[in-house]
């Protein structure tokens, strides 16, 4: 089977090539073993958050030229980097997925623990503030569902409280949901969100009203439109305040919900997805990548002129770390990952994990190399590439889409 | 420690979950039925419990389709399906009942009902005779039974077809399955046209047993091991004469690659590809240019294709739509991937009837909405429950690919056209 | 949960929340003594939940220590009656390896008899059948009558127990000081580990069961024990391995022993002296945990592919025999001190050495001394009455015949709670959810762990309840466990930091056992709880501990 290219995993960073691939008329397919880490989204992409203990809030591209050489910030340049992520939001758009957010300043997100974090682009109808002092003398109805467990509205009323707003707490029911609470573990967002349609979402629009009089806005964990945005608008409609969503603990329903956008939007272009294969090993020509073969396909490998990879790091299996040693699993890519797993962590939970650093290692170009060879056709992008903690610098979405939309941009220029 | 650590496999495939929550999403049953614990529980939390003690063993396991889509979406590759069936052969209280029996042994109930077909779909089609089933044996009387074909798939290629089969340049062994043989000869039929134009032989394989994923979702193992060995075996001899072994039904070849060894334990890893979907093979044929072929100029049709859950864990959809989508006159329509709700037996059974037609709804909406003319599938059952639930017709893609040939020039194409075609 | 009375003078003050401590305060106040028992942490947050959670039959010891195995043996029956909701019965191998030689098994089987241990010799083939876990090479098997138990059931039921029969007790507070009359002990000067609040409690006799913080503690009051501290590792495998302990039967030496407890297996120990000052610090070197790996293969082959879900590390207090200042010859056993007669300070009594198996005869032993101390002549019944959750119940029949009835999380609560199950206020859908899914721990089960079982924190909830014990460590439940104890205790920016800390609690364990699997869930941990929720740092420690 031959494709123009094929991209080696179906998380954020896969689709993103494989959409703008397929968009410049390239037969483009994307191996996708299992789902990704976009399950766990938090409905912001995250640009560069910090630096060092410092919280960045203006203008965070200007700090590109003060990373290390092998960040992939770096190896792009600010100018390019903006330039890319420009790009990122109309993207989203044409999938159907829209944010808000900007180059130039970071604003402020809500975790579901209710802490204010620095984000770039945030979904639409989710909580966002450019200041924490807007909070000042605002009234918040933080509004759960009765009895779901991964979202805590005294956690949020504490957060926002502490930056001067007033909250009330609720948790509502409806009818609806009597059946999903009598399992004792499925009572999850992605499961709510099956349930919330139609006269289900009219009957919790009035709970909602009833729980929130005398406060300026409502608060609600994300357990609505997986599938669509439908049943949020109806929400919004009928509600007599703003209702803003804050993302839950997984599985994310506005990761879902994106995850399946991107990739409808992908096979909607005329691509092909293959979900639940892995790559076992990847067959060169010289300093190019020829073929790959799958667990699914066995003895009738898949052939490109050109390839991406992008399995993530360990989460993703990009990266499997055995007792000793740290490897590349699919095409056995050179690596920054010492050996000795004692390197691998610092003991405090919270430091900067030496783990997390660890990844493939490029060229200026993302071209990764096997045994110091670089492979020409081949570009690594996302999670999988070394020089960065994604967790410790709030980059880990600006970097895989940057690097995402760099090597479909070489792939598509080299044509 | 070199040995030590490297993986975690087979047995304890289920520790590899790291508790995403994922697979959630994916199951169809825990959308409709708040009955069965979810893929998470049923599967990987559940088996560690059954290990500390079987007591802990969940009589709503069997609430599970056996799909595998939460396999396919699992991040992590553990086998969350075979968990489940597995537990539910090992820990489930009770022998099968006797309706269970009935709808697991497929190849038996067919063998007696093809001997009078015609009665037997009269009389299945009686609402008092459903009416009668529904009551005394649960098998839900809103359900369509397929009917019976009254030459079984295996008299007729005796007859018509086996004996010039091996003038064609190469040979491959046909697994029909029960559905062929006792329902449907004519994908059989299809099949073997088309092979044959395209300069393949088709061989029966010795003593063909039901593939077993009634039996097995019933949990009539000793049964489904014993026509494993006896598949496995007939399978060996065809590989060992140079046979590759091709099946119509993704459900009957998953069974024979994967629940063989993960869920009956019968080894098969020395044969395991060389068996196939008869898609894969004649894609492969036109890929490598080993096959022509030729399509008629009049063809002209809107198909919507549906992917079989054991499909989408093949990962194979590629080989049937790739060969929809090279006939000039098919409007290709893609379906999402979508259970349809039935489940092999699953959804005759009166209390899962309910549940299986709302698993099923959406994708019977959007066929409803495609407006094509059919809709092309790689699974037998699904095409029961899309029929009966839409009014659709369902054709298997190589029926599709039977009707849009032009049988008689790819056979000259492929330098066949000497040997007699079969009627 | 302040049940403590500063005015009044107890007749016992008992120190130290493990076993042998909550046994003692059990025992002081079944024979009617007023009694208060102080831990400065959590219960069984020293080396009694740090251990393997083996029910020895003494077979370990019969070669070597005669007196010690027939002990066990007669603390494992008893054990089995009274805590029989903590025990469970697996029976345990000793198997012979082809490495160690049949002559150790020869000898043992007579060793065992002697000292009154059930010790079935059996054909090696019938022990792989009995437990298919067990190392296919082995060339003889003894069947001893081992079991496992759950070292943080035995002590909340101790505790329990103690209250029911009108006991005090204190967490977080610790023992800054002693109030002296002259040579006469009469009371220990507290500090709180929660506010820092200083306090004075008064007691006729003060009982020091503090394990190896028992040298310390000793210090305050002004005598001297020569302990030393013995690090033993031990690593926790994804589930259960193995249904019957498996010791190696040979000399006891390193990770000898794999132990099925609850829904894992544990795998130790190894043997370290090390010096006071890490005591409350303990880590598992990467030394330990091969050493571990590469023998617990040899035990059970299958741990060369189960997933290793934490390491951690209790310490052995090794207590120099009196007559020997060098330090050098440890007692053997246990070791009960009456420093009136030993260092002329009366009114103060130090219980130390011995094990878990012998918690309730150490208990004994000191509340003997202190009765007779108080004047007081009263029976032990420790051994015969049953602990809370072990009584014998009346639906016990009727629970058994229809337990495949109850719901999973039911079944589970049933294995922790025993006959007191009950109180778990179960039946509601929304108490009924699932907080810890691995565990199988409901809404309703931490419920009463939080009212009625001492719990401050979400580490106190996982010693009472699992949570967060199995195979994700916490990542599925914690937060859904900190809005639970919020919704009790009423104070977020407590709960925020209690999972701050918790956090950072599990990775503790974890790190040293950071590859394949359990990386892959550290780093989604992380991502979840630093990166989706935003926990950033860990609090200032006032309240916990860090040992692995």
């Amino acid at each position: 089977m031959k494709y123009d290219t094929i991209i080696i995993g179906g998380g954020l960073s896969g689709l993103v090539s494989g959409i703008c691939c397929q968009k410049s008329g390239r037969k483009t397919a994307i191996i996708s073993a299992g789902q990704s880490a976009l399950h766990f989204w938090s409905g912001s992409f995250e640009l560069l958050c910090r630096k060092g203990d410092r919280e960045v809030i203006d203008r965070p591209l200007s700090l590109v030229d003060s990373l290390s050489g092998q960040h992939p910030y770096r190896k792009l340049g600010a100018e390019r980097t903006a330039a890319l992520l420009s790009r990122v939001a109309p993207l989203l758009a044409e999938a159907g997925i829209n944010v808000a957010g900007s180059l130039e300043r970071n604003h402020y997100r809500l975790t579901p623990l209710g802490f204010l974090k620095p984000a770039w682009l945030t979904l639409d109808d989710y909580f966002m503030l450019s200041d924490p002092e807007e909070l000042k003398g605002k009234r918040y109805a933080i509004v759960n569902i009765l009895s779901y467990l991964d979202f805590y509205p005294r956690f949020q009323a504490y957060g926002l409280g502490e930056h001067g707003a007033r909250t009330v707490t609720a948790d509502v029911n409806i009818p609806e949901l009597d059946i999903l609470r009598k399992s004792t573990t499925e009572m999850r967002a992605t499961n709510i969100s099956r349930f919330l349609t139609d006269a289900a979402v009219d009957r919790l629009a009035k709970a909602v009203n009833d729980a929130s009089k005398g406060t300026d806005a409502v608060i609600m964990p994300a357990v609505l439109g997986m599938f669509s945005d439908g049943p949020v608008r109806r929400l919004r409609s009928q509600v007599e305040r703003p209702v803003y969503f804050v993302a839950t603990t997984p599985a994310s329903v506005p990761g879902v919900r994106c995850q399946l956008a991107l990739r409808d939007y992908f096979i909607r272009l005329g691509g092909t997805f293959m979900p639940g294969d892995t790559v076992v090993k990847g067959e060169r020509e010289r300093h190019r990548l020829r073929r790959v073969f799958t667990t699914n396909f066995g003895d009738m490998p898949l052939e490109a002129d050109s390839f991406v990879i992008s399995t993530g790091s360990f989460f993703g299996h990009g990266l499997v770390a055995t007792l000793e040693s740290i490897h590349e699993p699919a095409l056995g890519l050179d690596l920054y990952a010492p050996e000795g797993r004692e390197k691998w962590y610092d003991k405090d939970f919270y430091a900067a994990q030496p783990y997390m650093g660890y990844g493939v290692t490029t060229d200026a170009g993302f071209r990764p190399a096997i045994k110091g060879e670089t492979i020409e056709n081949l570009y690594a992008t996302g999670a999988l590439l070394a020089g960065f903690n994604a967790l410790k610098e709030g980059s880990g979405a600006g970097i895989t889409l940057a690097t995402a939309l760099h090597a479909a941009d070489k792939i598509t220029s080299a044509l | 420690m070199m040995t030590l650590q490297q993986q975690n496999i087979s047995d304890n495939n289920f520790e590899s979950c790291i508790k995403c929550t994922i697979c959630t999403v994916y199951c169809p049953v825990t959308a409709v039925n708040p009955d069965y614990p979810g893929p998470k529980q049923a599967g990987p939390d559940g088996e560690r419990y059954r290990l500390k003690k079987p007591v802990f063993y969940d009589e709503a396991l069997k609430y599970c389709l056996n799909c595998k889509r939460c396999e396919v979406a699992c991040p992590n590759n553990v086998k969350i399906g075979d968990i489940i069936q597995s537990a539910r052969i090992k820990y489930a209280k009770g022998k099968p009942s006797l309706r269970d029996t009935m709808l697991a042994n497929t190849d038996f109930m067919g063998n007696m009902a093809t001997r009078m077909a015609p009665l037997v779909n009269f009389t299945l089609g009686l609402r008092p005779v459903k009416y009668l089933l529904d009551r005394t044996m649960k098998i839900d009387d809103r359900r369509t039974f397929p009917r019976y074909a009254s030459q079984r798939f295996e008299s007729w290629f005796g007859r018509h077809a086996a004996a010039s089969q091996d003038s064609y340049p190469h040979t491959v062994s046909y697994f029909h399955g029960c559905y062929v043989n006792y329902n449907y000869p004519q994908l059989g039929k299809d099949l073997v046209k088309v092979l044959n134009a395209l300069g393949v032989g088709v061989h029966l394989l010795d003593g063909e047993k039901c593939c077993g994923v009634a039996k097995i979702a019933n949990r009539c193992v000793d049964e489904a091991t014993r026509d494993a060995h006896t598949n496995m075996k007939a399978i060996r001899e065809a590989t060992a004469r140079g046979d590759e072994t091709v099946a119509t039904s993704s459900t009957c070849c998953f069974t024979l690659r994967d629940e063989y060894p993960h869920v009956l334990r019968v080894d098969n890893h020395d044969v395991r590809d060389h068996i196939m979907l008869a898609t894969r093979l004649i894609y492969r044929l036109i890929d490598e240019g080993k096959a022509k072929v030729a399509f008629r100029p009049d063809y002209r049709k809107r198909v919507a294709y549906h992917v079989p859950c054991h499909m989408e864990k093949l990962g194979w959809t590629i080989y049937s739509t790739s060969l929809l989508k090279m006939i000039p006159g098919l409007e290709f329509i893609p379906l999402d991937s979508h259970c349809c709700g039935i489940a092999g037996t699953y959804g005759f059974k009166k209390e899962y009837y309910d549940y299986s037609q709302a698993i099923g709804e959406p994708l019977f909406r959007q066929i409803r909405e495609s407006g094509c003319d059919f809709v092309a599938c790689d699974c037998e059952t699904c095409k029961w429950q899309i029929e009966m639930s839409t009014g659709v017709p369902v054709e298997n893609p190589v029926s599709v690919l039977a009707a849009a040939l032009d049988i008689a020039k790819t056979r000259e194409l492929n330098g066949v056209a000497a040997i007699p075609a079969v009627e | 949960m302040k049940n403590v009375n500063a005015r009044k003078e107890y007749d016992v003050i008992v120190i130290g929340g493990g076993a042998t401590g909550a046994g003692t305060a059990r025992d002081c106040a079944m024979r009617g003594l007023s009694t208060i028992l102080i831990e400065r942490l959590d219960f069984t947050a020293g080396a009694s939940g740090r251990n393997h959670g083996l029910l020895h039959s003494g077979a370990r010891y019969a070669h070597t220590d005669p007196e010690s195995a027939a002990e066990c043996i007669r603390e494992n029956i008893i054990l089995k009656r009274v805590a029989r909701h903590c025990v469970e019965e697996t029976r345990g191998l000793f198997v012979t390896l082809p490495e160690d030689g049949l002559d150790y098994q020869n000898a043992f089987v007579d060793d065992c008899r002697r000292a009154g241990i059930d010790a079935e010799l059996l054909e090696p083939a019938e022990a792989i059948r009995l437990e298919p876990a067990v190392n296919p090479d082995i060339i003889g098997a003894v069947k001893v009558p081992d079991g496992s138990i759950d070292p943080f059931r035995l002590v909340t039921a101790n505790v329990l127990a103690a209250q029911l029969n009108g006991a005090d007790v204190l967490t977080y507070h610790e023992v800054t000081g002693f109030v002296k009359d002259g040579t006469r002990i009469c009371g220990v000067e507290l500090k709180s580990r929660r506010n820092g609040e200083r306090s004075t409690v008064y007691g006729k006799v003060v009982i020091n069961a503090c394990g190896i913080w028992g040298h310390h503690v000793a210090e305050l009051a002004g005598v001297k024990i020569a302990m030393y501290p013995a690090k033993g590792s031990l690593l926790i495998f994804g589930h259960r391995v193995n249904h019957m302990v498996l010791n190696r039967c040979r000399k006891p030496g390193d990770a000898d022993i794999l132990v099925p407890g609850d829904t894992i297996s544990v795998i130790g120990t190894t043997s370290t002296r090390i010096p006071f000052d890490e005591i409350d610090r303990m880590e598992v070197t990467t030394g330990e945990v091969d050493l571990l790996l590469r023998e617990g293969v040899k035990l059970s082959p299958m741990l060369a592919w189960t997933r290793v879900l934490r390491a951690y590390a209790g310490v052995r207090p090794l207590v120099a025999s009196d007559h020997d200042p060098s330090g050098r010859s440890i007692s053997r056993g246990i070791v009960c001190l009456d420093h009136e007669t030993r260092d002329g300070l009366s009114g103060f009594i130090t219980i130390t050495g011995g094990k878990l198996m012998t918690y309730r005869l150490m208990a004994q032993d000191a509340t003997d001394m202190a009765c007779r101390k108080l004047g007081v002549d009263r029976p032990c019944r420790t051994a015969e009455v049953p602990l809370p959750g072990s009584e014998p119940d009346a639906r016990d029949e009727e629970r058994k015949a229809h337990i495949i009835e109850l719901s999973t999380e039911m079944k589970a609560a049933e294995g922790r709670h025993g006959s007191w199950t009950g109180k778990i206020a179960a039946g509601n859908d929304a108490d009924d959810a699932l907080v810890c899914e691995c565990e199988q721990v409901s809404v309703a089960e931490c419920n009463y762990a939080i009212e009625e079982l001492h719990v401050n924190n979400l580490i106190n909830l996982r010693r009472r309840t699992r949570l967060g014990m199995g195979t994700c460590q916490g990542e599925l439940c914690a937060c859904r466990g900190a809005g639970i104890l919020e919704r009790h205790h009423k104070c977020t920016k407590r709960a925020l930091d209690d999972l701050a800390s918790f956090m950072a609690e599990r990775w503790h364990g974890m790190y040293p056992v950071c590859w394949g699997e359990t990386l892959v869930e550290a780093q989604f941990t992380s991502w979840l709880y630093q990166g989706v929720c935003g926990l950033e740092k860990e609090p200032p420690r006032h309240e916990e501990e860090m040992n692995s």
